[in-house]
C-alpha cells in the first residue's frame, strides 16, 4: 500500500494538472500538449504503483481510473477549443512526430485501436499466466476477461467500426469538395486576375471557411468517438483490469511519441 | 454483424456488471464450488435426477428466452422441452450444455455466424430421434451467405429429415439440405430480408464471390452426425483424445485437388493454395452461379459417430481458431474447463452446480477464443463447445 500515493497527493497532482490547463487557456495547443505528456507520465507512474499493490482497495483504484479518464477528457476539451480556433492545425498537428502522423485518423488515433490495445494487452497477460490459468489461479488482470466482458468488448468493437466508417465517409465527402464547382471557378478566377483580385480572395476565404467548419465538426465527432471508446472499454473492466489497461494505453502513447521524436531527430541530422 | 442465434455472449448491452470480489471471497466461492462438485459426484437417487432434470429444463428455458435472438421464432416455442416426468433417468442429458463465443477479433468485419437450436427436430414417440442442431458458418466476401445459413439451414435440415423414414439416409438428407441452401443464397430468394445488415449491397449479381463455410452437428442421444463444407471444423474429444469429425476442404487436400482438376479447374498458389487463384477453400455454400462452380461445390462430407461414455465434448470452430490452435490444445483446454477447475475470470458467478456446466462450456469457448487472440489470430473467431459427458 505504501507505494500508492495518498489520495490527497493524487488529488493535489490532479488539481495542479487542472490548474496548468487553466493557465494554458491562452497558450497554444503545442504548449498544452507538452504539459499534458508530463502529466500522462505522472498518471502512468501512479497506475504502475497501483498495479504493483494488486487487488485490494477497489474504491481507490476506481478513483485513480476516473482521474486518469478525466485527464484524457481534459485533453479533448482543450483540443476542441483549439480546433475552434484553427482546425487545420489540429488536422496536421505540429505536436506529433512524423511517425505518429502516419498513424493518424482524422487528427488522432483510430478509435478501434482502443479495442486492439485491449486484445493485445490481454493476450500478453494471458500468455504470462497460462500455466496458472490451467491450475485455476486468478490474477485479476486482463488475462482474466470473462465471457461477458469479451462479449461486451466485441459489441463495442463492432459499433465502433460502424461509427468509424461513418465518420470516414463524412470526411471523404468533405475532402471531395476540394474540387467542387466553387473551388474550380475560384481557382480559375484567381489565375486570371493574377493576385489583384481582392474580391476573389474574399470569396476564397468564405468558401474555405465553410469547409473548415465542416472539418471542425468531423474532428469533433472523431474525438468524441475516441473518448467514448476508451471510456467504453474501461467501463467493462474491473478496477484492477482498468488500471492495467490504462497503463498499456499510456505506455504505448508515450513510447510511440518518443520513438517518433527520436526518428525525426535522426532524420534531421542526416540532412 | 454479430450473428449468433443462441449466444451466451451476444451483443446485449447490459450495464457493465463487474462483481467485485476480494481474493478471499473468491477463494471462499471456489471452496463452495468444490464442495458442490464433490457432492454432485455422489451417484444420484432418482429424486435427485428428477430435480436435476427440472433445473436443466429451466436452464434451457432461460437460454431460449434470454439468448436465442432468433427473430423468426421458428419452432422455438414448440421446441421448448416438453418434460414429462416419466422420462427415464437415462435421458437426464437430453438437453445439452453448451457455450458459444463469437467475436469480430482483429478484423473490421464480422462474417462468422453461429446458430444453435436445441431439439430442432424430433420424431414423436422415438426418444432416440431427438436432435439438437449446432451450426457454424464462416462467410467470405460478405456476411450475407453466412447470415442466410444461420437463418435457414436448420430449417432445411429439419424438413429433409422429416421426409425420410426411420432408416435415415443421413448423407442424402444433408446433401439435399446443403444443396437447397446453396440454391437459396444463389437464387437471391431470401436475400432482401438481410440486406440491411449487409455491407456488399448484395442484391447485385456482382457480389458473386460471396459464400460461406458450413459445419453442422446434429446431436442425438446415441449419435452425432456432422456435415461439413469448407474449412471450419468439428472436433470430438473422447477420452482425452481429439477426434476430428470433419476434414477441412482446402484446395491442396489431395482428393480435393484431384476433384477440382477432374472438373477442369486449377489450384493456383496466391497467398496459399486457391481455387483458380481466388478461393482458399475447395467447398462452400454460395457462389453457385459464378465461375468458381463446379470446382467449388456445396456438397458436404457427412460423418456419423456413435456416442460413447468416454465422449467429453464437441467443439465447432471457424478457422480463426484452428489456424492458431491445434486440435490437441483445444481438446486439453476444454477438458480442463469441463473438469470443473475454476478458470479465472468467471466474474464471480454464483450459479449452482446444475448450470455450472453451461458456464464451464462458455468459459471453455471463451478461453479458446482468447488463446486464438493471444496467438495473433487476425480473423473472426467463433467457437461452440458442447458438453457430451453423461451426467450420472
Amino acid at each position: 500500500m505504501s507505494e500508492l500515493p495518498e489520495r490527497n497527493d493524487e488529488e493535489a497532482v490532479m488539481s495542479r494538472a487542472t490548474r496548468n490547463v487553466i493557465d494554458l487557456k491562452h497558450e497554444t495547443f503545442d504548449k498544452f500538449y507538452e504539459y499534458w505528456l508530463v502529466e500522462q507520465d505522472r498518471c502512468l507512474q501512479q497506475l504502475l504503483a497501483a498495479a504493483r499493490t494488486g487487488d485490494g482497495e477497489e474504491d481507490r483504484l476506481r478513483h485513480l481510473v476516473n482521474e486518469v479518464l478525466r485527464h484524457y477528457e481534459n485533453y479533448y476539451a482543450n483540443k476542441s477549443r483549439s480546433a475552434k480556433k484553427d482546425v487545420l492545425a489540429v488536422l496536421s498537428p505540429s505536436w506529433t512526430s512524423t511517425l505518429e502522423e502516419a498513424f493518424l485518423w482524422i487528427g488522432g488515433w483510430r478509435p478501434t485501436v482502443a479495442v486492439h490495445l485491449l486484445y493485445s494487452k490481454a493476450s500478453l497477460q494471458l500468455e504470462d499466466q497460462l500455466e496458472g490459468f490451467l491450475r485455476g489461479i486468478s490474477t485479476g488482470d486482463l488475462g482474466d476477461l470473462s465471457p461477458e466482458q469479451l462479449g461486451q468488448v466485441d459489441g463495442l468493437h463492432r459499433r465502433t467500426v460502424r461509427e468509424e466508417n461513418k465518420i470516414t465517409e463524412k470526411m471523404a465527402k468533405l475532402q471531395e469538395t476540394v474540387a467542387d464547382s466553387t473551388m474550380v471557378r475560384l481557382s480559375q478566377a484567381a489565375t486570371e486576375v493574377k493576385g489583384e483580385g481582392g474580391e476573389v480572395e474574399e470569396e476564397v476565404e468564405r468558401a474555405l471557411e465553410k469547409k473548415k467548419e465542416g472539418m471542425e465538426k468531423v474532428v469533433g465527432m472523431a474525438d468524441d468517438l475516441r473518448m467514448r471508446t476508451l471510456k467504453g472499454v474501461v467501463e467493462f473492466l474491473g478496477p484492477l483490469q482498468a488500471v492495467h489497461y490504462l497503463i498499456a494505453a499510456a505506455e504505448l502513447h508515450l513510447r510511440f511519441h518518443e520513438w517518433g521524436k527520436k526518428m525525426d531527430a535522426a532524420g534531421k541530422s542526416d540532412h | 454483424m454479430a450473428e449468433i442465434c443462441c449466444d451466451v455472449v451476444s451483443e446485449n448491452e447490459e450495464p457493465p456488471q463487474y462483481k467485485s470480489s476480494s481474493r478471499a471471497a473468491r477463494r471462499r466461492r471456489i471452496e463452495i464450488r468444490r464442495f458442490k462438485f464433490v457432492a454432485g459426484s455422489v451417484s444420484p437417487t432418482e429424486s435427485d435426477c428428477c430435480k436435476r432434470l427440472k433445473t436443466e429444463a429451466s436452464s434451457l428455458q432461460r437460454k431460449c428466452e434470454n439468448t436465442v435472438e432468433d427473430g423468426g421464432g421458428d419452432g422455438k416455442v414448440e421446441d421448448k422441452p416438453n418434460l414429462s416426468s416419466d422420462l427415464p433417468p437415462v435421458f437426464c442429458d437430453s438437453f445439452p450444455k453448451f457455450g458459444v463465443t463469437s467475436i469480430c477479433g482483429r478484423r473490421r468485419d464480422m462474417e462468422d455466424a453461429v446458430s444453435i437450436h436445441p431439439l430442432f427436430f424430433r420424431r414423436e414417440l422415438q426418444i432416440s430421434a431427438r436432435f439438437h442442431f449446432f451450426g457454424l458458418y464462416d462467410g467470405h466476401g460478405c456476411s450475407h451467405v453466412a447470415m442466410c445459413c444461420k437463418e435457414r439451414l436448420h430449417k432445411l435440415v429439419a424438413e429433409e429429415l422429416g421426409y425420410v423414414e426411420a432408416s435415415l439416409d443421413w448423407k442424402g438428407a444433408l446433401d439435399r439440405s446443403f444443396s437447397r441452401m446453396d440454391a437459396e443464397v444463389s437464387g437471391g430468394g431470401r436475400k432482401e430480408q438481410l440486406a440491411s445488415n449487409c455491407r456488399c449491397e448484395l442484391q447485385t449479381p456482382q457480389c458473386d464471390a460471396v459464400g460461406s463455410t458450413a459445419v453442422i452437428a446434429l446431436l442425438a442421444p446415441d449419435k452425432i452426425i456432422v456435415a461439413n463444407c469448407g474449412d471450419s471444423r468439428a472436433l470430438l474429444c473422447r477420452n482425452g483424445k481429439p477426434i476430428p469429425l470433419s476434414s477441412d476442404h482446402k484446395p491442396d487436400r489431395p482428393d480435393e485437388l484431384l476433384r477440382i482438376q477432374a472438373a477442369g479447374g486449377r489450384v493456383i498458389y496466391w497467398d496459399g493454395p486457391r481455387v483458380l487463384g481466388v478461393l482458399a477453400m475447395s467447398r462452400a455454400i454460395g457462389a453457385r452461379d459464378n465461375y468458381l462452380k463446379p470446382f467449388v461445390t456445396s456438397e458436404p462430407e457427412v460423418r456419423v459417430v456413435e456416442r460413447g461414455g468416454e465422449d467429453e465434448c464437441l467443439i465447432l470452430a471457424s478457422d480463426g481458431l484452428w489456424d492458431v490452435v491445434s486440435n490437441e490444445t483445444a481438446c486439453d483446454i476444454v477438458r480442463m474447463c469441463l473438469r470443473g477447475r475454476r478458470s479465472p475470470g468467471c466474474g464471480g458467478d454464483e450459479e449452482g452446480s446444475s448450470s455450472s456446466s453451461d458456464r464451464a462450456c462458455s468459459d471453455a469457448s471463451m478461453l479458446l477464443t482468447k488463446l486464438a487472440l493471444a496467438r495473433q489470430s487476425m480473423d473472426n473467431i467463433s467457437v461452440v463447445v458442447v458438453d457430451l459427458r453423461v451426467r450420472t
